[in-house]
């Protein structure tokens, strides 16, 4: 029996002429592409509503730091622009700069003044007083601690911020659910 | 692309098919996105007040305010005390290593029903106690009705 090249066998047997002409593999194929536009803006708007939902106007007041896990709060107000005193399980900072260390802090049970923190405080008071002279001072301060902080620690800060003349003290927590 | 074929178009006549400019629409959209991209916040960041201004302690030039009882909530290392200046005094211990939140709750809420005028409330915690535990009960006290909170040192109760 000679040998011969196959041909094209499948659906050869179907007698319909479309289908025919499908499997026949004559003509060729068009080279025409045209990039799929509509689920492509589809996905722009998704993303863009997703984003709109994350949006702030105001901006990020407050960095999450690395070393510092946050307490979480259901009953909270927004943060406002105000000094940051950062508490980590190291070391203690007011606007990213260092103060005191945490350990020591927390080894002592007296309440003492961190004389650092007051003289810098007090700057950030002056500054401000200068920059908004015909508004009352709002002596608000930011405390931003770890979870393992020993209240021994927060209530130094608090004695030292309130020497510094800075009476409203808030404590920086994750929002966590719907407030009451 | 976006093609809207509005019908006829025989004879001659000038044809009706429109196109959606579709590239400025999606210039649009990209800039919207870049632009959300740089001003997208992702923590949930907020703040508690913790007030130091006790209830009964009177701000500079008022008069002096009458004599008020003071309900204070101690966070201990052995568990939470609900007392007051009247004399009354709720011990609720930790179940195992951590707080009974949920007594807490309960017994909050009983003192919201005794006095529903009541707005302070003075939480003290002691040396020792962890940050996140002062957190959790001044949440608590603030969300059972208790706004005017403040916070204070638990040894000088």
């Amino acid at each position: 029996m000679p040998i011969h090249q196959p041909g094209k066998v499948l659906l050869k047997n179907v007698p319909l002429e479309f289908v025919a002409k499908k499997t026949g593999g004559h003509g060729a194929k068009p080279v025409d592409v045209s990039i799929p536009l509509v689920p492509f803006i589809d996905f722009l708007i998704t993303l863009v509503v997703f984003l709109l939902m994350s949006f702030s106007a105001s901006g990020e007041l407050l960095a999450q730091k690395a070393n510092l896990t946050m307490p979480k709060a259901t009953n909270v107000v927004d943060i406002e622009m105000a000094p940051v005193i950062s508490v980590d399980p190291i070391v203690i900072a007011l606007d990213g700069r260092r103060m005191a260390d945490t350990a020591t802090l927390a080894a002592d049970p007296k309440v003492e003044r961190i004389e650092a923190l007051i003289q810098d405080l007090e700057t950030l008071k002056r500054n401000w007083s200068i920059l908004h002279p015909q508004e009352p001072f709002p002596g608000q301060v930011i405390l931003q601690a770890d979870v393992a902080t020993d209240y021994r620690v927060i209530k130094k800060l608090m004695f030292s911020a309130g020497q510094a003349g800075y009476a409203n003290i808030s404590f920086a927590v994750n929002r966590h659910g719907e407030k009451k | 692309m976006g093609g809207i074929s509005m019908g006829g178009g025989h004879g001659g006549k000038k044809s009706v098919d429109s196109e959606i400019p579709l590239v400025p629409f999606i210039d649009l959209l990209l800039c919207c996105v870049m632009f959300l991209l740089v001003t997208a916040v992702w923590n949930q960041l907020a703040r508690l007040n913790a007030n130091q201004q006790q209830p009964g302690q009177q701000a500079p030039n008022e008069p002096p305010p009458e004599e008020k009882i003071k309900v204070i909530l101690q966070v201990q290392a052995s568990g939470f005390v609900i007392a007051s200046t009247a004399g009354d005094r709720i011990e609720i211990p930790k179940s195992g290593d951590t707080y009974d939140m949920e007594a807490l709750r309960e017994k909050l809420q009983e003192r919201k029903r005794l006095e529903p005028n009541r707005k302070d409330l003075v939480v003290a915690p002691e040396d020792g106690v962890k940050y996140s535990d002062v957190v959790a009960s001044m949440d608590m006290v603030m969300g059972e009705g208790f706004p005017d909170m403040s916070l204070s040192d638990g040894s000088t109760l």
